[in-house]
Formats: C-alpha cells, structure tokens, sequence
C-alpha cells in the first residue's frame, strides 16, 4: 500500500472523490431528461411524423445533445419550432413523471434499454443516439439511493420553474430561482452582486459540454474571433468552468488565449503556466511510467513560454526560453520538437538580424522529418527575405508555387492564405499593383478549403488582414477614396481595435489618410498623423516626418532626418526604405536648384531599384531623372529615358504619379520643341497639351488643386503660344478660379514637378 | 431589546490598551464564555475560557452573576433546552424544529445557527456523492440564500443583536459577499467586542494593511488581540511581537493562547532558536495542546531535531491521532527519517481530515520532490496554491521542481511570484539568482545576490555567490569587498560551524592583496588559509613568496593593525528588520 501511494492519489482533490475518475463524464441532469423523454416520444411517434418534422428534429438534436443544460421552457420552444405536436406529448410525460412519484422515474429508465432490444432495435448501439442513451443508462445506474431521490427532486424544481415561469414574464425566466420566497420583498433585498453571480453560475457544464464549448470557443477564436465571446465574459465562463472542475487544464489553455486577445501579459503567463502544471499531471498519469508524455510537456511548455514573450515582444525572454526548450528537446531527441523550436529560432533571428542559413537548414530537416507545414512556413520565409534582398523574382515564383503544390497536397488551408497573402505583398513591392490587386481578389473570393469540410469561415488570420489593406491601399491609390474606407470599416468590424492584427489596418488606415492630407495641401493634418504612424512603425513614421517638414519648406531638418534615416535602413537592410529615401533627398535638393548634386544620387537610386526589381520605385527615379535633365537643359535627354517609364508608371502607378509623369512628359515635349522647325513645334505643342489633358483627368480624380491650377496656366500659355485664344481664355478661368480658392505657393512653376 | 442590551455590554468594555482593571476584563470573559457556549459557538467560548484563565482567580462575591432571564427567554426557556441538547448532539434540523418561533435572542441565534450548520454539514456529507459538479454548486446556495434573506431582514430593523450580526457576517461570507461581510462583521465587532469570532473572521477577509487603516473599530482592549493577529497574519511580525509583548506586560503572561502566537510569529521570521524555546515552555504548561504543534514540528524538521519530533509524534498520537496537525507532526517525523512515501500518505490523510488544511499539500509536494516524483509535487503545490494563492512555499516549490527539471529560465516566474510575497526572504532571492547565473544573466544575478545579503540572509552562501560572479567577471575589486563582508559577517554571528567557503574567501583574498602588494594583509589572509585542510598549502608557498619579495624590498611599516577582516562592532546590523518593496527584476516579465 505504501507502494501506490507513490503515484499522486487522483481521486482525492480537495478531499473530495471526483465523479469523472470513475470514467463517467456525463451525469443525469433533468434537462438530460427531457431530452431523453424527446427521444423516447420520437421512437413513439415513428412513422406519423412527417418528413421534414423529422429532418427538422433531427437537425435540432445534436446541438441538444452536447450543449449547455437549458431551462425547459427554452427547450420546448425550440421542440415546438420542428413540430408542436411532439412537444405537447414530451410535455405530458414530464408532467406525469415530476408530479407522479419516484417509481415513475425509475420505471422510465427502466424501459429506456428496451429501445436497443429486439431484433429491430429503434436506435442502433453505437449511433449518436444510441451512446447518449447507454452513458445517460450507465451514469444513471451508478447513482446512489440519495442521489436518485437528489435527482428527481431537481427533476421536480426543474418542471416546477417551468410552471411557475408560464405565468410570469418570459424575460424574467432567466433571472428567478427555484427557491424564490414568495412576496416581492425578499426579491428586492436580493441586491445586485449576489444576482450576478447567480447568472454567472447559470450553468454548471458537464465535462462534455465542457469539452464541447471548448472546442467550439477555441476554433471560434482561430477562424473567426467576432463571433466568439466577448473577453469578458468567456473569461467569466472559463472561471465558472474552473471553479466546478478546478482540474480541467483546457479551460487555462483557453484563457491563456483569451488574455492574448486582450494583450494581458500577465494573466496569460499565468493561465498558460498553469495550463502546463495540470498537463504535466495528466500526462503523467495516463502512462503512468512514462517519461514520454510528462516530459513531452515540459518541452513543449517551454516552447509556447518562448512563443507568449515574442508575441508580446520580449525577444530576450523569448530566447532564453526557446534555448531552454531547445536543450530539453536535444536531451531527449525530439527532432519534431526540435523543429518547432528550429522555426522559432528563426523567427527571433529574424528580429534580430537576418539569417538565411538557419532558414534553410529548417527547411531541409522538416521535409525530412515530414513536417509540411513547417516545411511550407520555412519556404515562405525564405521567399520573403530573399525577395527583400533583391533576389530574381522568377525564382521566388516559382519556389511559391512548388511550395503551393504541396499545400493543396496536404490541404494546409491555412497556408494557401498565407502564400496568396504574400504574392500580393510581393506584387506590389515590385510595383506590379495589378498582379497584386488580382492575387487580393483571388483570395477573398475563394472558398477556403475549411468551409468545405466545417463550414467555418477562416477570415480572421493575418493573411486576410495583410490583403485587405493592400487591397485598401490599391483603391486609394486609385482615388477610389470611399471604396478604400469601405474596406477599412470593414476590416475595423473584422480585426477590433484590440485585436492581434489590428496594427496592420490601423497603419494602412492613418497612411492612406496622410497621403490624403498631403495631396490636399493640408500639412498640419498629415504632420499630426505622423505620430500615430510613428507609433505603429518606427521607420515609416521618420521618412513620413521629413516629407511633411520637405514639404513645408523646412528644408534643412527635413535633411537632416533623411540623413539619419538612410544610415539606419542601410544598416537593417530595408532597400524599399532606402530608395525613398534617396529619392526624397533628391527632390529636396532640385528644390533647393542643386540639381548636379540630386543626379549621382538619383543614379544610386536607380541602380538599387534595378539590383533589387523594385519596378516601380524604379520608375519613379526615372521621373525624377529626367526631371533634373530637364531643368538642366537636356529635354530630349529626358525624354527619352521618359519613354522608358511612362509604361510602367501609366500601368501600375498611383493616380497621382500619373498624372506628374504626363505633366512632366508635356513638359519636356515643349521644352525640346523649342529648336524645332515651326511645323513639327506646333505638331509637339498639340501633342503637349493633349498629355496635359490627361494629366488633369488624373489630378481631378485625386482632387489635387494645385496641380490642376499649375497644369491649367501651362495649358492657357501653350493655347497661347498657338494662337487658340478661345481655348486660352478657358483655361486662364479656370485657373483665375483656383487660384483664388489656393494660396500661391512660391515656388515657380517650372521647378515643381511633384 | 437586544441591541439596547447589547450596547450596554460594549459600554462595559474598558477603552482601548486599557488594562488596568484586570478584574473587570475577567469577568467580562468569563461571561462572554458563558453566553457564547449558551449558543454552541464552542471556539469563540474556548478563547476566551482560556483567555480567562490566565488572569486571577476571583472571590465568590465578584463572580459575574448569571445573566438575568427576559420575559420572552422564560417563554422559549423549554424549547431552547430541548433544542440546545438536540444541537450539541449534531442534530441541527430536529434542533431547529423545535425553535421555529421562538422570539428570544437566543433561541433565535440557536435556530438560525443550527440551520446553517446543518446546511455546512449537508453540504460536506453531499459533495461526496452529489451527482456533479451541478450539485455541489447548489447544495451551497440552498440555506445560506434563505438564511441570508431572513438575517438582512432583521438586520434592517436592527433587531440582531451581536451574536445575530456575526452569523450574518458568516453567512455572507460564505457566499462570497466579501465587502458586504466586511462591514457586518465590523459592526459586530461594535456591538459586542467580547466576542472574538467575529474579530477573527475579520482577520480573515482583510487581506493588507491598507484595509486595515480604512476600518473603524471599536476602541477596547480586544482590540489590541486583533491588531496582534492580524499583524502576525499580515506578516508584520514586528508589530505583532511589540503588541504581544504589551499584552503580556498587561497581564496575560500565562495565557497559551498569546505564547503560542508569539512563537508561530518567530517561526514566521525564521527565529527558530526562539520559537522553539517558546514552544518548549508552551508544551510544559499545556502538554496535551495539539493546536500549533505542527508549526512546532516544522522547527523540529529544520533543526533536524529528531529524538524531540520522535517525542512529539507519539505523543501527539496518544493524545488524538485523528487529528490534522497529528498527522502533519506524523509526516514531518518520516519525512526527516527520510521515509517520503509514509510522509506522503500522513499529509493525504490529513488533508481527507481537512480539505482546507493547505500546509498539508505544500508540505506533500516537497515529499513527492523527495521522492523524484515531480509530476505528483508539481499538482500537489498546484493544490496548495489553489487553496491559497499567497502560500509562498507552494509556489516556492514549484520553482524549485522546474530547476530539477533543468528549467532556469521556467521556474524564474515561480520564484519571482515567491519573491513578491516575501520580499525580504532571501532564499528566494538566492534562488532567482541562481537562476540568472545558470541562464547567464550576471547583471540580474548580482542584483539578486546583493538584495538577498541586504534582506538578511539565512544561509549566508549570497555574498560567497556574489564574490564568486565578480571573480568570473574579472572584478576583482567588488570580489574581495564581498569577501571581506562575508567573513566579517560569519565571525559576527560567532558560529561553530564550520563554513566550507570561509577558505576559499580566505584564499583568494590573500591572493588579491598579493597582486595589490599588501604584503601585510596577504600574509595575514595566508596565515588563515593554513588553518583549512584544503588550502594549506596554497597558504604555505604564499606565505613563503611574501617573505622573499618583502625581503627585497625595504622594510615597510611594521605596525600591525587589528585584522581588517573582524568587524568594528559585532553587531551586525543585517537583521531583516525592515519591510522592503520587490525587486525590480525586469520590467516586462510578470
């Protein structure tokens, strides 16, 4: 005897014997009898009931039979819902039963076990049906004398509250209780605290409906985090949870993650720990030599601890413990764990620095091990920091669909998401926003593969988030300003503010409007949003700062602060940023006319958006280029290399860099047709002034005044020049009108190009 | 009625510390003890017989006359008789039958409470076999709710008197109404001081200081036992033993009850020469006392005082063997004889003896520790800090498990969650900081190591550790300073036993002074070393390489100061007297 007492006494807790260490993990509950006198009725009625009663029942069973206990009240309704008829009879019988005597409940389940007898049984053995009556048969001959009587009178207060409730209002069923001392009195005295709590203990859930909820909570909380319960009060049902059965560890892991939803260190530590510690106890008891599941646990304990600190940005915790994982598992040669931990590693790296070396190798082991979907996450990693350092794209593509091949091998949803996510990202890194717009659409008009199989729609991971804000993006690029904050009210009501991914929206959200504020001329604005970006991305929030300072002239800080910032991304690598960067100092010195010095870094520029086949970025350095050629005296320079980026700007650009690209290429016509022979000069004038049609179509859709009024006195001189007073004199009204609703900005005309 | 008379009680009452009437105190306790054995509260009757006890015996004419029968008593007088039998005899419902109706405050008070112990007991007798958790949730709402109902009632029309208020207290508390119960049982307190259930239930809810200043209480001397207890469960054990002290001063120098306080309070700060002592004389004047023996047995367990815990067992045993702080002495006895699965099963039965014993399931995880099984220890403090969420050793334990577990950087959030409840204990801090040195974290192992030697430390090993990380980090400055302090401070304490790292403080200090040239120092560090076995030699050839070099060089100064290393003043002021803040470890972990 000594012996066993070696191994932790499972049934004693808090001195208490627990019911479910008998293996039963369902108990008779009155509502469980109600369903039970439903079923009986069914088997009864048989044949008279009509098909679609019966498919209506039947659709109506299943969620009876694992859900919540319900009032009886609720459950008749639901019954009458299907068929009226049945629920008079299932009525009657409870009736009968809780104003009969005892034996009526015991001769019940006497003759529940006949439905599985003769040689055509009503209800097979082993169907839904069939085990719910044997556990509710078993569980029911397991009970004691007192706990029978116990049963039936619950039985009694639970038909009693129903017929009591008849006569009250129905919005108050919830609120009384079996006991209620007559005379408003006593209900008044009743104050508020103690209510609550009894809301709150509403339902004690058995260990399957406990189970049941779980699940449901915890995919709910995967897929689609709107639909699940509020923080709050699935916090306050996981602690009812925990207080009826303090040992269910599931219920911790659920509030670990429920804390993560609210981004409460603290007590998600603390439930995920615990989670761990009660683990630990049932892995150990199911093998109860083994060291195989207990320590199973450990590693993995570890590992979600390095997980909770990174998710929370504490990459020095989050390393330690992923070291200390990592040791664990290496002692014990899990190479699945090792993997898990290998991928991790990666992650923390990649806040760190770079390291592609790691990245492959985990690639490599996780085919071997047959890990797909640590496989297919390593590639995808892999593709999006070989594309950030300008690897040639066709490659990548290529790695993306292979690595694709084997998610719909596997149907690794999930992953699909995510591939299709980063096509997009990387489609419109490259500048291509129409290949990025159609990856976009692809996946929000797929059927994930999940909706086949549960009919739960995945719509709440980062991929989703990350297409819907380009796909915001894109629109206000487009000018399609009230569709993009469609988009973002929706993604608001998907991702709430507090929600993991509602960074992601909130920059797009406060970027787009900083360009709106920017084209508007309204720099105050875009200047107060710079914080709120700064907060959200450090880096963003630096460049966007010394574009509001360029652009209120405050030329030498705005310097400064690209300085700083060009140090800083050639130090992480963020070549996006870089080129930005240079071409910012570009324009800030042709604003200051320094245009010899804005070429060599144009130049760079140029070569790293090529380096790296960042199109667009190219495209736009290409502008600028020829610009600075421009004012240098060499338009037929400019143009041609104009001809160079006038497609890809025309097919891919924003709105507004239409229209400065065609503005710039009237520009530069007029400008070379200077020494042309009278014929061809008038031939390049017309032509000029049709761009710049264009280029005001461009500028009206995105509502930039300036702009149009610069673009509006280039047009009347040119209507000028051609002799076309008419058209001339239409112009110049046109401008007289903006101008008076603009301040006139000092800068002269020819110099501005952006 | 009642409450008029009630007041007139509290007027009775001597004002607060006043305790030059002793006489008067006793009668008043005497009485009290009389009344509240009237209405079957048996442990409120126990204090303050016991209390009673302690002062002089009174004259004949000074007894306090029984207390003068109403009208409305005389009516109930059968009714309460036959019921108050039916009550000590554990029959609550047939007790409460037969006291439907009656008016009296004590029959009422004797309804009321039989029908809420017969509720507590349905309650125990069905959570063993309720049909689940569905049950268990509402076997404790039926005869708390409508008792609740009943009592606000008459609270409203200020008809209960203290006995009456404090049930309501209960019964509010037992349904988780804690601030509501908080102010009943203050009111209780005021309408009858005397009685101490309601004051200890008090100590119960209140949970820090800061609660405690926010509470009026009435100003009488059992005042001056609650402040006393609450201190010493607040662990303000310096408070506490000033108002113990007073106390005994006062008067009370034989009562048990106040000895055995003080040496759980010293327990508490880990003065175990004195607590033991204490517990000594407390067993000499109350040899058949089982109360607070446990406590006594973990003073035992340290000291690894065998033959007395031995003494203890048996005698605990022969006493009442059923009995939860028997089997605690039990387990601790085979667990110092190192028989962990026979302790283990001691602490199980104590705890089917009492659900809500929580020592019991700490002390049953360091058995399962023992015992290699770390799984079982690792529920078994999960219980403990389930039961109590502030039961520091539980979550101590736990800490410790995982670093069995070879888990550095896991068990830091245990230790530290020990930490924050007691933040002057520096085994907590050792053990952080042992933590921070295996995950290679210096900065926050000296921290740790230095806050510990700061606190007072226990084991004394801070500082060598402390030493011992400045040597790793090449400082060698900081390394000798901690050296010096921690040789100092073993020499202050005067303790025979045998330090292993006073040679090795020793050692590397007469290294150090060699590199500084110090001939004088060195040599006299060399000269200590020579007393250690292990580094004898060391301390030979050093002593040695002194005399050459001290021969090349000129003579130096031949005054020989005192050793630098014996302390000014032998008092050393390290003694964890002062309540100190958390440390700070890292600002982002919990």
């Amino acid at each position: 005897s000594v012996h066993e007492s070696l191994y932790f006494n499972p049934m004693l807790t808090n001195g208490v014997v627990h019911a479910n260490v008998f293996g039963v993990r369902d108990w008779v509950t009155p509502h469980k009898m109600a369903l039970l006198v439903l079923l009986s009725e069914l088997g009864r009625a048989g044949a008279q009931l009509g098909l679609l009663e019966r498919r209506r029942l039947n659709r109506l069973l299943l969620p009876l039979l694992q859900g919540p206990d319900m009032a009886l009240s609720r459950l008749r309704k639901a019954i009458e819902e299907c068929c009226p008829h049945l629920a008079g009879s299932v009525h009657i019988r409870l009736k009968l039963m809780a104003e009969g005597e005892l034996k009526d409940m015991e001769q019940f389940f006497d003759d529940l076990s006949d439905s599985f007898s003769g040689t055509e049984p009503e209800v097979h053995k082993t169907s839904v049906v069939g085990l719910f009556l044997r556990h509710m048969i078993l569980a029911y001959n397991k009970l004691s004398f007192s706990q029978v009587y116990k049963l039936y009178t619950a039985l009694q207060q639970y038909f009693q509250k129903d017929e009591k409730k008849d006569g009250t209002d129905e919005n108050e069923m919830e609120l009384t209780n079996p006991e209620e001392l007559d005379g408003k009195m006593e209900k008044e005295e009743l104050d508020g605290p103690l209510r609550e709590e009894e809301i709150a203990c509403s339902g004690p859930l058995s260990q399957k409906q406990a189970e049941y909820f779980l699940s449901q909570q915890a995919s709910l909380l995967k897929n689609d985090e709107t639909k699940a319960l509020a923080p709050a009060s699935l916090q306050k049902e996981l602690n009812n949870l925990l207080k009826f059965n303090p040992d269910f560890a599931e219920a911790h892991y659920l509030s670990y993650l429920n804390s993560l939803r609210v981004q409460d260190v603290f007590s998600s530590t603390h439930s995920l720990l615990h989670y761990f510690d009660r683990l630990i106890l049932t892995g150990a008891e199911s093998k109860s030599n083994g060291d195989e599941g207990y320590g199973r646990s450990l590693r993995y304990a570890a590992l979600n601890l390095a997980a909770l600190h990174c998710r929370f940005g504490h990459y020095q915790q989050a390393e330690l413990a992923l070291q200390e994982a990592i040791r664990i598992a290496q002692e014990s040669n899990d190479h699945v764990c090792l993997q898990h931990c290998l991928s991790w590693l990666y992650i923390l790296e990649q806040k760190i620095f770079d390291s592609c070396v790691l990245l492959e190798h985990s690639v490599n082991k996780s085919l071997h091990f047959g890990l797909p979907y640590l496989a297919s996450l390593g590639i995808q990693s892999l593709v999006q920091q070989r594309a950030f350092a300008g690897k040639a794209a066709n490659k990548l593509m290529d790695a993306l669909k292979d690595s694709d091949l084997l998610h719909w091998k596997h149907s690794l949803s999930e992953l699909i998401d995510i591939s299709i996510a980063q096509k997009t990202a990387i489609w419109r890194l490259y500048g291509r926003s129409t290949m990025a717009l159609q990856q976009a659409q692809t996946l929000l008009s797929m059927n994930s593969l999940e909706a086949v199989n549960v009919g739960v729609q995945q719509n709440n991971t980062e991929s989703f988030a990350v297409v819907l804000c380009h796909l915001a993006e894109l629109h206000a690029e487009q000018g399609y300003f009230a569709a993009a904050s469609e988009i973002l009210k929706h993604l608001k009501e998907r991702f709430p503010p507090n929600s993991q991914h509602a960074q992601l929206w909130m920059l797009f959200d406060q970027k787009i409007q900083f360009e709106r504020a920017m084209n508007d001329g309204r720099y105050h604005v875009a200047d107060s949003l710079v914080a709120g970006i700064t907060a959200l991305n450090s880096i963003e929030g630096v460049y966007r700062k010394a574009i509001v300072l360029k652009a209120q002239n405050q030329m030498s800080e705005a310097h400064k602060l690209l300085q700083k910032l060009l140090i800083h991304c050639q130090k992480i690598k963020n070549t996006e940023m870089v080129i930005r960067v240079l071409l910012s100092t570009a324009e800030l010195y042709w604003r200051s006319s320094c245009h010899t010095i804005a070429l060599p870094v144009l130049l760079q520029a140029l070569a790293l958006a090529r380096e790296y086949s960042l199109q667009y970025l190219a495209s736009e350095t290409v502008l600028n280029l020829a610009f600075s050629q421009l004012i240098l005296g060499i338009p037929e320079q400019a143009l041609n290399i104009l001809h160079m980026a006038i497609e890809p700007v025309l097919a891919h650009g924003a709105v507004l860099d239409k229209g400065c690209a065609m503005f710039l290429v009237a520009k530069c016509q007029v400008a070379s047709a200077a020494s042309y022979p009278p014929q061809k000069k008038i031939e390049a004038l017309e032509s000029a002034i049709l761009n710049l049609n264009e280029a005001k179509t461009y500028f009206a859709k995105v509502d930039c005044k300036e702009q149009l009024r610069d673009v509006l006195y280039f047009q009347a001189r040119l209507f000028h020049s051609l002799g076309r007073t008419q058209e001339r004199n239409k112009c110049a009204m046109l401008f007289r009108q903006l101008h008076q609703e603009l301040p006139a900005h000092g800068v002269p005309l020819i110099n501005a190009f952006k | 009625v009642g409450r008029a008379g009630a007041m007139a009680a509290a007027t009775m009452v001597a004002g607060g510390g006043d305790f030059s009437d002793l006489r008067e105190i006793k009668k008043q306790l005497l009485s009290v003890a009389e009344r509240s054995r009237e209405r079957g509260l048996q442990h409120s009757g126990k204090w303050a017989a016991e209390l009673a006890f302690a002062l002089e015996p009174l004259p004949l004419s000074e007894l306090p006359p029984p207390p003068a029968l109403t009208e409305e008593d005389a009516r109930d007088l059968d009714a309460y008789t036959l019921a108050k039998s039916y009550f000590d005899l554990k029959e609550y419902d047939r007790a409460a039958y037969f006291l439907q109706g009656c008016k009296s405050q004590k029959a009422y008070f004797l309804y009321m409470y039989s029908r809420y112990l017969s509720g507590e007991k349905k309650k125990d007798d069905e959570t063993v076999d309720s049909l689940g958790p569905l049950e268990k949730g509402q076997v404790k709402n039926e005869a708390l709710r409508e008792l609740r109902v009943e009592l606000s009632k008459k609270h409203k029309a200020q008809e209960l008197d203290g006995f009456g208020l404090y049930l309501y207290g209960v019964v509010l508390r037992k349904l988780d109404l804690v601030k509501e119960a908080i102010d009943v049982f203050v009111e209780a307190a005021h309408v009858l001081p005397l009685h101490w259930g309601a004051w200890l239930e008090l100590c119960n809810l209140i949970t820090d200081k800061e609660m405690l200043k926010f509470l009026s209480l009435p100003d009488t001397w059992m005042k001056e036992f609650f402040l006393a207890h609450i201190y010493t469960e607040l662990q303000l054990i310096e408070e506490a033993l000033q108002k113990y002290q007073s106390l005994i001063d006062a008067g009370f120098s034989k009562s048990t009850y106040i000895i055995s306080q003080i040496a759980v309070a010293y327990h508490n700060i880990r003065d175990i020469d004195k607590a033991l002592s204490i517990f000594s004389e407390l067993r000499k004047q109350d040899p058949y006392r089982i109360e607070n023996m446990d406590t006594f047995s973990n003073l035992l367990y340290v000291r690894s005082m065998k033959p007395e815990l031995s003494y203890l067992a048996h005698n605990l045993c022969e006493i009442d063997k059923y009995r939860v702080e028997t089997c605690c002495v039990i387990g601790n006895y085979y667990s110092l004889r190192s028989q962990h699965e026979k302790a283990a099963l001691y602490f199980q039965r104590a705890l089917k003896l009492n659900p809500r014993y929580l020592g019991a399931w700490t002390l049953m995880g360091h058995e399962y520790m023992e015992m290699k099984n770390t799984s079982a220890a690792i529920q078994a403090y999960r219980h403990a800090i389930e039961v109590n969420k502030r039961d520091y050793r539980a979550w101590y334990g736990l800490g410790q498990t995982y670093e069995i577990l070879k888990m550095p950087f896991y068990c830091l959030y245990y230790y530290r969650r020990a930490h924050q409840l007691r933040p002057n204990d520096s085994r907590m801090l050792v053990a952080l900081g042992e933590c921070y040195e295996k995950l290679n974290q210096l900065v926050e192992a000296k921290k740790c190591y230095w806050r510990a030697y700061a606190v007072g430390d226990v084991e004394k090993m801070a500082l060598v550790k402390l030493a011992k990380l400045h040597e790793q980090l090449n400082e060698s400055e900081q390394a000798a300073q901690c050296y010096i302090k921690y040789i100092q401070d073993i020499y202050s304490c005067g303790e025979v036993v045998e330090h292993l790292e006073v040679s090795t403080a020793f050692r590397y200090l007469a290294q150090y002074y060699f590199k500084c040239k110090l001939w004088d120092e060195a040599s006299a560090c060399a000269q200590k070393c020579c007393a250690f076995n292990d580094t004898r030699e060391e301390g030979k050839a050093l002593l040695r390489q002194i005399l050459q070099l001290r021969n090349q060089g000129e003579n130096s100064s031949t005054d020989v100061a005192a050793p630098f290393f014996l302390p000014a003043s032998l008092s050393a002021n390290n003694t964890p007297t002062r309540r100190v803040s958390p440390l700070n470890l890292s600002s982002v972990t919990p």
